[in-house]
This record gives structure tokens, C-alpha cells and sequence, in this order.
């Protein structure tokens, strides 16, 4: 569970007879990770592909061009066919539906282009509007020269002097002067350029017949038929993809499936009548990977497995041993976050099961309230169901049991959306008089751990007020105590991952140091609180006696640079009772509000809960939901990213990734997802 | 020698320092994740898979605020040396 799995080398070297049914198989098998071929052996060429490569390919790429028109995405399967199913319809798939579908496609594209020029007409037409030519007065004439467009000042003088004969028109549209300025041919130049001075922008009018008011009529017209005809296309294409998503998906597995066999070879080295694959499959699975493929192939074939001292060389001339991470179940969610800050290294350490372990306490201690905790799981479960991609199942999950922890720490900090109000009502309550006398003591509020606020437990246990002085002092004590614990069992995994790598220096002058340091610093600092000066002495002495290892490790006096990030480290974990302070002081506050300001006051002066007016409660209970709604929200995202950054940059960087990141294992072969087996 | 001093003002100016060191600490963060906050969603608009990480990038500078509310919470809660001033 925490290290990944073992792996094995593997060579499998056979007669090129049996090549096919080996890939088969090994496909079937979904075991080795292939490793490639690099080329580097003068005796042994790279494979070449196998069987009807190209036709597969060439099919696959007509699908996709297919399903791209109809906006077919990776999805959850609803329904997996049978292989021959998928062969029998593939043909008419591609050919037949494909070629409608294409089409329906085209025209649909070619609508929309007509109806876009068409609009662009109708706006180039409008200005025209204002004057009082026929469109088929703007073309069509040898010896004249004519200027359509906007300007910014009157124009008939100017063009007047350059050219005495002349024809304008004029007219004013929404916030611009339209002219058409009719001259002859010989004096286009001229005319330009004084149109040009008055801020001219030519309109190209479109070569339509008839006044300008029936053209755009005429459009608008075929505008909306062609619109007519688009959404009956529209309706096919979406019909068209209920009826065949599914099968087209499949369809999809299938061809790539048959690529990824023919193509394997190309991963192989070959001679000419023989062929050796490469490659890493999981200890325990070799004598059944072996018997599968000896069997298969009659005697034809070999596999051998290399001992661990040859592997260890090959490694060092830079071949990568798969990481295959394996978790039980209630685990595997957590990878998530492994994964997204780096796949380990084959001898390094898989953190999944230590989130598993530490996250969910983390999340539950910040929101730790009862309310919100239902709240989160509640919304969560919706999520699961609406979103079933791998990626979405996995951040639910993680989402689901660290809201069960919220709740946990919810009764401890009795909370049901916040301090105030719900948990009294619920659980109990001191009555109203005796709390005045406490109030008098001075013990209500901002003092003591138990039972303040009023507020009484099940089973006779107070719970805590997370506002209360004692409380924050002791929270203060809880969070460097997970955080010593989290970082001192990051630090160990750091110590064996270094002696994995037989760097016994780094191990015990780089690593073990620091878990001593945050440890013993810690315990002088308890000794401090707590007034046992042995403690502190005790602390101290260790402290010193790490800071000298630290000097004495590899990186000599420049590992003493390291000493305040040792230090930040701890008190970093403190927003685990920071973070969780700020949500609850808003939870405070709206029930404060609600209960003990707009209630009373707006059923005139009432104390009493229960002689609160009814639209006093109405108001009440629409305050205390819009402010506890803003705190969810800001609420949840929190308690999710400390953690997380709490693991990344706290925990991880005590063991991890020192060697850099690792390859993942991917055997050779496909998980069916629209197939039947 | 003994200082004597008005308790009520010398814990308004703890008071005043807590929130100092807290508030303080919280501009630093946030100019620290102005600059981190637009690179992010630079990033985040070419490639959207980079979200939870830049999220993730976004909380670094916060643990500058976790410092400031430590000192607040020590300046406010477990500073006894000042009762000792107090007290003619």
C-alpha cells in the first residue's frame, strides 16, 4: 500500500509465425508494460505494423470526423455491445449514417455562412434607406465613377470644384451623412481624394434590383426560410446523435483497440524471422503472463524473466521501472492527490494511504460543524450522481469522508451551523436565568473550555466553544501536535526512501535531523507553556544536537538555512484552528443577529424564544440562510486547499520527488468500456 | 521599579497590536497573491487542467496571514508578562 507495486523485467522472444496471436494476448491480458525499442541494436530493426493497419486507422479517422459534427464526447457508458455487433453495423456506421451525418453537417454550415452574408447586406442597406435611388441606379456604368458612403461634413462644393458635372445625393441617417456621389470616369481620382478630406467610408452596396425597402424585405425573407430549414437539420443531427452515441463510442473503442494490436509492433525489436519485446509486469503476475502466452503460442514463444542485478543495471542506463500504485478501495480516491502533484518513483513512497489518514481530520477539525458537515454531504452526494467521470467520482469521494469528520468535530465543537442557536434548541440548554449568573461570575463568555454559551451536550459531555480563550489556547496545542505528527512520519518515509536509494549520508544527516529538530523544538516549547524547565532543557539539548548533525550532513553549514523553514513548517499548521476561527466567527455573528437582535426586536422587545412573533421568525430565518449560505461557500473551498497545501508543501517535500517524478504503469492492452468482453 | 499603568489602556494597545500584526500580515499575503492570482488565471485560460494547481499556488502566501494571527492570538491570549507590569 504505501510502496508501489513489485515489478519484474521481462524479455518475451518469439517466432515472427505467432506474432499476432502474442499481441493478442497480450493485449487481453492488459499486463506488461512494454518498454520501447530504442533502435541501439545492430542485429535487431524496429517492427513494422501488423495486419490491416492503415485500413483501421483510416477508419478511425473518418469516425472521429463524424463524431466531432455531432458533438459526441467521452462520456459513461449506457448500454456495451458485443465486438460482432460493433463489425456488423460498422460498415453502414461509417459509410451510410456517416455520410448523412456530413451531409446535414455541411449544410448547416453552408445556412449559416448565406444567412451571415445575408445580414451583412441588409446592414450595408439600411443607411441606403435614406436616399431616394433604386439600388440598380448604384451599378453598372461605363463612364461614371461611383462613390457610396458615409461622411462626416457636406461635400457637394468641394466636389463641385473638382468636378462641374456631377450628381449628389445626400440624406441623413442614425449618426451619419450618406452620400452618393455620381462624376465622371476621368475624374474618380480627384473626387477621391476630396471625399477622402471629409472623412468618406465607402459602403459596398450589394447588386440587388428595386428599392431599397423591398431588397431588405426580400432578405429578411429568405433569412427566415433558411432559418426554417436549419432547425429540422438541427433536430436530425441531435437525433441522429441519441441514436447512435453509444454504438459510434464503441465503435471508436473498437478501431482503437485494433490500431493499438497492429501497431504494437513498431515498439518491438524484430529480425527477420524473430521478434523480443521489453518490458516490466508486476512480480507476482509473471508466472501467469508467462503460462498465458507459452500456451498461446504452442511453443513458439519465450519468456524469461531477468534477475533484479541485471534489471538494476539496465535501470542505470536510464530505463524507467514502472510505478504501479495500488490502494485498497476506500483509498483509491485519495491518489487523486498524489497524482496531481507527481507520480512516484518506483523506490520512493506512495502517500495516498497517509492523506487517506491525515486529510479527512484536517478538513473535519477546520469546518467541524454539524450543520454544514450534513450540508457539504449532502451536496456532495448530488454531485456524485450528476457527474460520473472517473475524475469527479474520486474528488466526491474524498469530498464524502472528510464531511463525515466534519461532523464528528461538529459535536466536540458543538456546532450546527455555528455556536448560537440550533444546538441549544437541539441539545440543550442552560436555562436563560442561570446563565445571567454566570454572566455575572464572568465565566459566559471568552472564558473556560466547557459549557460556556449556555449550551449542554449529549451524554453529559460539554462541548467546546472554539471562541473561548481556553479553547484557542488548546486548539493552538492540537494543530502543532498533528502538524509534529504529520511532519515527523513524512520525515521517517524521507529516511527510508534515502536508504532505498543507498544514500545513507542523506538519511541520517539530511532527514533524521529534521525530525528531531521539529520534534524537540516542539517539546521545549511545551515545556515552556507548562513550566517544566526539564522539558525545555531536555528540548534544547536535542535541538542543538540536530542543528550540529545538520552541519555535519552533506550540504554542511548551508543546511542551517534550512533551520526557519523547519520552524514556519510547524507553525503553519496553526491554520487548522486559524481557518476554522474565521468561519465560525460569521456563523457567530449571523445567529447573533438573528436570535439575539432581529428576533426580539421585531416581536417588540421579547427575551423569550418562544414568545417570538411568527414574521419576526420569517425574517429571521431568511438572514440567518443568506449569510450561512455565503459562509458555505467560502467555507468549503478552505477547509479543501489547506490541507492539501498542508500535505504538498509541509509533508511532501520531507520525502518526496528528491530523485524527480516517476513513470506510470501502463500495460499494453485497454480497458473495454462500450465493449463486451 | 514598578510600572504603573492603566490595565484597561494597556490591554486596548494589545488589542490594537493584535490586530495590527493580523491585519498587516493580511495585506502582505494579498499583494503576494495579486501576482500569483494573474498568472494563474493566464495560465488557466490556455489550459484549464492547470486549476487545481494554480489554486493550490494561490494559498501559498496565506501562511504569512497564519503568522500574523499567531502573534495576534499570543499577544491575546497567552501574554502573561503583562499582568506582571500591571500590578503596582
Amino acid at each position: 500500500m504505501l510502496r508501489p507495486v513489485k515489478m519484474s523485467r521481462v524479455v518475451v522472444a518469439g517466432s515472427k509465425d505467432v506474432i499476432a496471436p502474442v499481441v493478442e494476448k497480450l493485449h487481453e491480458l492488459h499486463l506488461l508494460h512494454i518498454v520501447n525499442y530504442n533502435g541501439n541494436q545492430p542485429s535487431f530493426e524496429m517492427g513494422k505494423p501488423i495486419g490491416k493497419a492503415r485500413e483501421y486507422s483510416e477508419n478511425l479517422i473518418k469516425l472521429r470526423s463524424v463524431t466531432r459534427y455531432l458533438d459526441i464526447k467521452n462520456k459513461a457508458p449506457e448500454k456495451v455491445y458485443p465486438e460482432s455487433q460493433v463489425l456488423s453495423e460498422m460498415d453502414n456506421l461509417l459509410n451510410n449514417v456517416g455520410a448523412d451525418i456530413t451531409a446535414t453537417y455541411e449544410r448547416i454550415t453552408a445556412i449559416d455562412a448565406e444567412v451571415k452574408s445575408k445580414q451583412d447586406q441588409i446592414k450595408v442597406l439600411k443607411p441606403l434607406a435614406v436616399l431616394p435611388l433604386p439600388l440598380e441606379a448604384y451599378y453598372g456604368y461605363d463612364s461614371l465613377a461611383t462613390f457610396v458612403g458615409t461622411v462626416a461634413t457636406p461635400v457637394d462644393a468641394d466636389v463641385a470644384k473638382v468636378s462641374p458635372t456631377n450628381e449628389i445625393y445626400s440624406g441623413s441617417a442614425k449618426n451619419a451623412t450618406v452620400v452618393a456621389v455620381f462624376v465622371p470616369i476621368d475624374k474618380a481620382g480627384e473626387v477621391s481624394s476630396v471625399l477622402s478630406e471629409h472623412g468618406f467610408a465607402e459602403m459596398s452596396v450589394p447588386k440587388l434590383e428595386g428599392s431599397v425597402d423591398s431588397a431588405i424585405a426580400t432578405l429578411e425573407g429568405s433569412i427566415k426560410s433558411l432559418e426554417g430549414e436549419k432547425a429540422p437539420l438541427q433536430k436530425k443531427l441531435a437525433d441522429m446523435k441519441k441514436q447512435y452515441e453509444d454504438l459510434m463510442l464503441a465503435t471508436d473503442e473498437y478501431l482503437s483497440m485494433q490500431t493499438q494490436k497492429t501497431e504494437a509492433p513498431l515498439r518491438f525489436a524484430e529480425t527477420d524471422n524473430a521478434f523480443v519485446i521489453d518490458g516490466w509486469v508486476p512480480s507476482d503476475q509473471f508466472s501467469r503472463l508467462k503460462g498465458e502466452l507459452e500456451s498461446t503460442a504452442g511453443g513458439k514463444v519465450d519468456v524469461q524473466l531477468i534477475d533484479d542485478k541485471e534489471a538494476d543495471g539496465l535501470v542505470e542506463q536510464g530505463e524507467d521501472i514502472p510505478t504501479k500504485i495500488d490502494n485498497p478501495s476506500l483509498v483509491k480516491p485519495y491518489e487523486l492527490i498524489t497524482r496531481l502533484f507527481a507520480i512516484p518513483e518506483y523506490k520512493e513512497f506512495d502517500p495516498s494511504l497517509l492523506i487517506f489518514v491525515f486529510f479527512p481530520i484536517m478538513f473535519g477539525m477546520i469546518l467541524g460543524d454539524i450543520g454544514y458537515g450534513i450540508m457539504t454531504f449532502l451536496v456532495v452526494l448530488l454531485l456524485k450522481k450528476k457527474f460520473r467521470t472517473e475524475g469527479w467520482q474520486q474528488l466526491t469521494n474524498i469530498v464524502l469522508i472528510a464531511s463525515v469528520w466534519a461532523i464528528i468535530f461538529g459535536i466536540f465543537f458543538g456546532e450546527i451551523f455555528g455556536p448560537l442557536g440550533l444546538w441549544g434548541r437541539i441539545m440543550g440548554h442552560l436555562p436563560e436565568a442561570q446563565i445571567e449568573l454566570l454572566k455575572e461570575e464572568g465565566l459566559y463568555f471568552g472564558e473556560g473550555v466547557f459549557g460556556s454559551l449556555g449550551r449542554l451536550g449529549p451524554l453529559g459531555i460539554f462541548p467546546m466553544d472554539r471562541l473561548a480563550t481556553n479553547a484557542v489556547l488548546l486548539l493552538i496545542g492540537t494543530s502543532i501536535f498533528i502538524g509534529v505528527i504529520h511532519c515527523s512520519v513524512g520525515s521517517i518515509l524521507g529516511i527510508k526512501t534515502e536508504l532505498n536509494y543507498g544514500e545513507k549520508k542523506h538519511a541520517y544527516f539530511e532527514r533524521l535531523p529534521v525530525m528531531l529538530f521539529q520534534i524537540f523544538f516542539s517539546i521545549a516549547l511545551l515545556g515552556l507553556v507548562m513550566g517544566q524547565m526539564m522539558m525545555v532543557y531536555l528540548g534544547g539539548l536535542i535541538v542543538v544536537v540536530s542543528i550540529v548533525m545538520m552541519v555535519m550532513g552533506p550540504e554542511g553549514p548551508m543546511g542551517l538555512a534550512h533551520v526557519p523553514f523547519y520552524v514556519s513548517n510547524l507553525i503553519s499548521y496553526l491554520r487548522l484552528l486559524a481557518i476554522g476561527l474565521a468561519s465560525v466567527g460569521l456563523a457567530f455573528a449571523a445567529n447573533q443577529l438573528a436570535f439575539y437582535v432581529i428576533m426580539p426586536m421585531l416581536s417588540g422587545g421579547a427575551t423569550n424564544s418562544a414568545e417570538f412573533s411568527i414574521p419576526a421568525i420569517i425574517i429571521g430565518i431568511l438572514v440567518l440562510t443568506v449569510v450561512h449560505f455565503i459562509n458555505m461557500l467560502l467555507g468549503i473551498l478552505s477547509p479543501f486547499m489547506h490541507p492539501l497545501r498542508l500535505h504538498y508543501v509541509e509533508m511532501f517535500t520531507k520525502f518526496y520527488s528528491a530523485h524527480g517524478g516517476g513513470v506510470e504503469y501502463s500495460p499494453f492492452g485497454h480497458v473495454r468500456r462500450f465493449l463486451k468482453a | 521599579m514598578a510600572v504603573v499603568a492603566d490595565a484597561g489602556v494597556l490591554y486596548g494597545l494589545l488589542a490594537v497590536g493584535a490586530g495590527l500584526a493580523t491585519g498587516l500580515a493580511g495585506i502582505g499575503a494579498g499583494v503576494g497573491e495579486q501576482g500569483i492570482g494573474a498568472a494563474v488565471v493566464g495560465v488557466v485560460a490556455e489550459e484549464p487542467g492547470f486549476l487545481g494547481k494554480g489554486l493550490f499556488l494561490m494559498l501559498l502566501p496565506e501562511t504569512l496571514i497564519i503568522f500574523g494571527l499567531a502573534v495576534s492570538l499570543i499577544l491575546m491570549f497567552a501574554w502573561t508578562p503583562f499582568s506582571a507590569i500591571v500590578t503596582p
